[in-house]
């Protein structure tokens, strides 16, 4: 049995928490205090508590305190059919969505061996990488907002807007799009949709100079980004980092690359890797992110304009819905549309985990089948949850106002912490 | 994938139970034995814990040896090194009597917050935990969630007269392992041969 009984879960500090050493703190400390910040506070990015304790303006210790967004989507997914769940898969990652679509599809899909066809292939990989767009300009725009620049905020913010509008045209969404679906995409892309991509892309190369120009070469931004929560690559391994994160500490693992899934293997797109592991790089490799990933969408453009119309689900009837049309002609085909719809597919007994790249590290779905409509079990491997872990050791330290730009740039979203 | 064929090999003159599918590897270990190999596995090049699920197999159709099942997915950090990417799962079988497995969180640092979720879900306990405590619930739910015993708290539908649909048996159908209220479902449908043709190959041109 345990040989230490459970802590009080309300203890205010954690065990595994990092703490700075007291002596090496400077002379100016009268006594250490424990501060409160959140869970309602402007910049935790949403329902984040953090407990820290202070000598003078330096962090001593560090503890995260989670779990206020949980819903228990885990849960309910175990009671929906696999198709409805992709209702809840969205509202996690609320600002890179669309991966986390992509990332339950992928796993169902293997687990029914659903074949998509290229043409949705190509536009889950288009979309995929514009959602990610759109949460790299969130994050540089309020991260940006926690080191007291105002200005990048409502540039970042301008961009975003034409790319949610890109999704509302899409989807009908703006932000959980739901539009993915087991075996392909619920409909094709609207008429005009490639020629107003190709507008965007045409704007966004130059917008992503100027974001880069706005703080990258102010000399206010090194100075107190530079070197400041540096974790080492061999920590940030041992932590689980994941993503741009790790990257900025000088592993070159990237899912898309190390993995590949939906044809990402056949793009050219280079990995950026930073070496400084500190607030700084966090922050410069997710502009250099944003121009691979536009990269991706214009060699997906062109390939949509070389596929041309098709199929853009599997048209096995067994998992994906019949065509529309054919409903009014054939008896059949309602009733494997009826049956689709009240009940869902059947995959084998099994368990699947199909690993893949948000724009917050490794994201991806554990599901277990127990040959039932329903998942038996769903586990997401949440990046936001995992990277959280970083935090208090970035933190040791540090200076109390940077505590707000290390979570910034650590780039948790809540939802993905919780589930 | 040098590193995984060398796990399959360990796994093979150990006799510990392999299992591959949808292209993942899973290798079962004794409890007992499970802390010295993971350490062991490190050391081999395995840096990276990306992630741990704990499984409730109490209405699992197959049999299982134990009720409870952690899962620990070892990657070996492509891009770092010597890394190669190599990936397999670990499954620990954890008896209902004494949910009890070795702490990681002394190897990996990022076992912290993943050990206290599957504890706070399952209420398995790692031993040599430093900070075991809940994580993502709030401190005074009782019971763990995730287990299959736990109930979603749904309310049936009320009509007249005292009739009522049960949310639990109106999903039974679904499952395909009960018969439910509209009778037995799942299994594969049979038939319509000519009309599943006839579907694919409007769905291949191009009908939505």
């Amino acid at each position: 049995m345990l040989k230490e009984p459970i802590r009080p879960d309300d203890e205010l500090h954690s065990k595994t928490s990092f703490g700075a050493d007291i002596d090496d703190a400077p002379e100016l400390k009268s006594e250490i205090m424990t501060l409160n910040v959140g869970p309602q506070h402007p910049s935790t990015h949403g329902v984040l508590r953090v407990v820290v304790d202070l000598s003078g303006e330096q962090i001593l210790r560090l503890t995260p305190h989670i779990g206020y967004l949980h819903t228990g989507f885990e849960k309910t997914m175990e009671n929906r059919t696999y198709t409805q769940d992709i209702t809840y898969t969205p509202r996690m990652d609320y600002l890179h969505s669309f991966a986390h679509d992509l990332a339950y599809a992928l796993c169902v899909e293997r687990l029914v061996g659903a074949e998509v066809p290229i043409r949705a292939q190509t536009i889950r990989v288009m979309l995929n990488e514009l959602s990610r767009v759109a949460s790299h300009l969130v994050f540089l725009g309020t991260g940006l907002l926690d080191f007291g620049a105002l200005t990048p905020f409502f540039y970042a913010f301008r961009e975003r807007e034409a790319v949610l509008d890109l999704f509302e045209w899409v989807s009908g969404q703006r932000f959980h799009h739901n539009y993915v679906r087991i075996g392909g995409l619920k409909e094709d892309l609207p008429a005009e949709f490639l020629s107003e991509m190709k507008k965007f892309l045409a704007v966004m190369p130059d917008r992503i100079d100027e974001y880069e120009k706005l703080f990258r070469e102010s000399p206010i931004f090194y100075e107190r980004a530079k070197g400041v929560a540096v974790i080492p690559a061999e920590d940030a391994i041992n932590l689980s980092l994941t993503g741009g994160s790790l990257r900025a500490s000088g592993v070159n693992y990237d899912v898309r690359k190390a993995y590949p899934y939906s044809g990402y293997e056949t793009y050219s797109f280079d990995v950026p890797v930073l070496h400084g592991g500190d607030v700084y790089d966090r922050m410069v490799i997710r502009i250099l992110e944003m121009r691979e990933s536009v990269k991706i969408i214009r060699q997906a453009v062109e390939r949509l304009e070389d596929i041309g119309p098709g199929p853009v689900r599997d048209p096995n009837p067994q998992v994906s819905l019949p065509p529309r049309a054919l409903l009014e002609t054939s008896m059949e085909a309602v009733i494997y549309h009826f049956k689709l719809v009240t009940e869902g597919f059947h995959p084998a007994l099994g368990e699947v985990y199909v690993p893949t790249e948000s724009a917050r590290g490794e994201l991806g779905y554990y599901i277990v089948s127990d040959g039932g409509s329903m998942p038996y079990r769903v586990k997401v491997r949440a990046p936001s949850f995992v990277n959280l872990q970083s935090l208090s050791y970035a933190c040791k330290g540090v200076q109390m106002a940077d505590m707000v730009v290390v979570i910034a740039s650590l780039d948790p979203v809540m939802g993905d912490v919780d589930r | 994938m040098q590193r995984l064929q060398q796990v399959l090999e360990q796994a093979k003159n150990h006799g510990w139970p392999v299992e591959q599918a949808y292209g993942n590897t899973w290798v079962t270990l004794p409890r007992t034995l499970f802390k010295a190999q993971m350490e062991t596995w490190k050391t081999q090049g395995f840096n990276y814990l990306a992630d741990i699920v704990g499984l409730d197999y109490l209405e699992y159709p197959q049999k299982k040896p134990e009720r409870f099942c952690v899962v620990y997915e070892l990657v070996s950090m492509p891009g770092y090194k010597s890394g190669d990417g190599s990936r397999f799962f670990v499954r620990v079988f954890v008896p209902e009597s004494n949910p009890v497995v070795p702490t990681l969180t002394d190897l990996w640092l990022g076992a912290d917050f993943l050990e206290r979720e599957v504890y706070d879900m399952f209420g398995i306990k790692f031993e040599g935990h430093p900070d075991l405590r809940k994580i993502l619930t709030p401190e005074d739910l009782e019971g763990f969630p995730l287990r299959k015993d736990f109930p979603i708290g749904e309310t049936p539908t009320l009509f007249k007269e005292g009739r009522f649909i049960d949310p639990d048996s109106f999903r039974a159908g679904l499952t395909g392992h009960e018969s439910g209220m509209t009778g037995w479902r799942g299994g594969s449908r049979k038939g319509y041969q000519d009309v599943f043709e006839e579907i694919q190959k409007v769905a291949k041109e191009g009908g939505n």
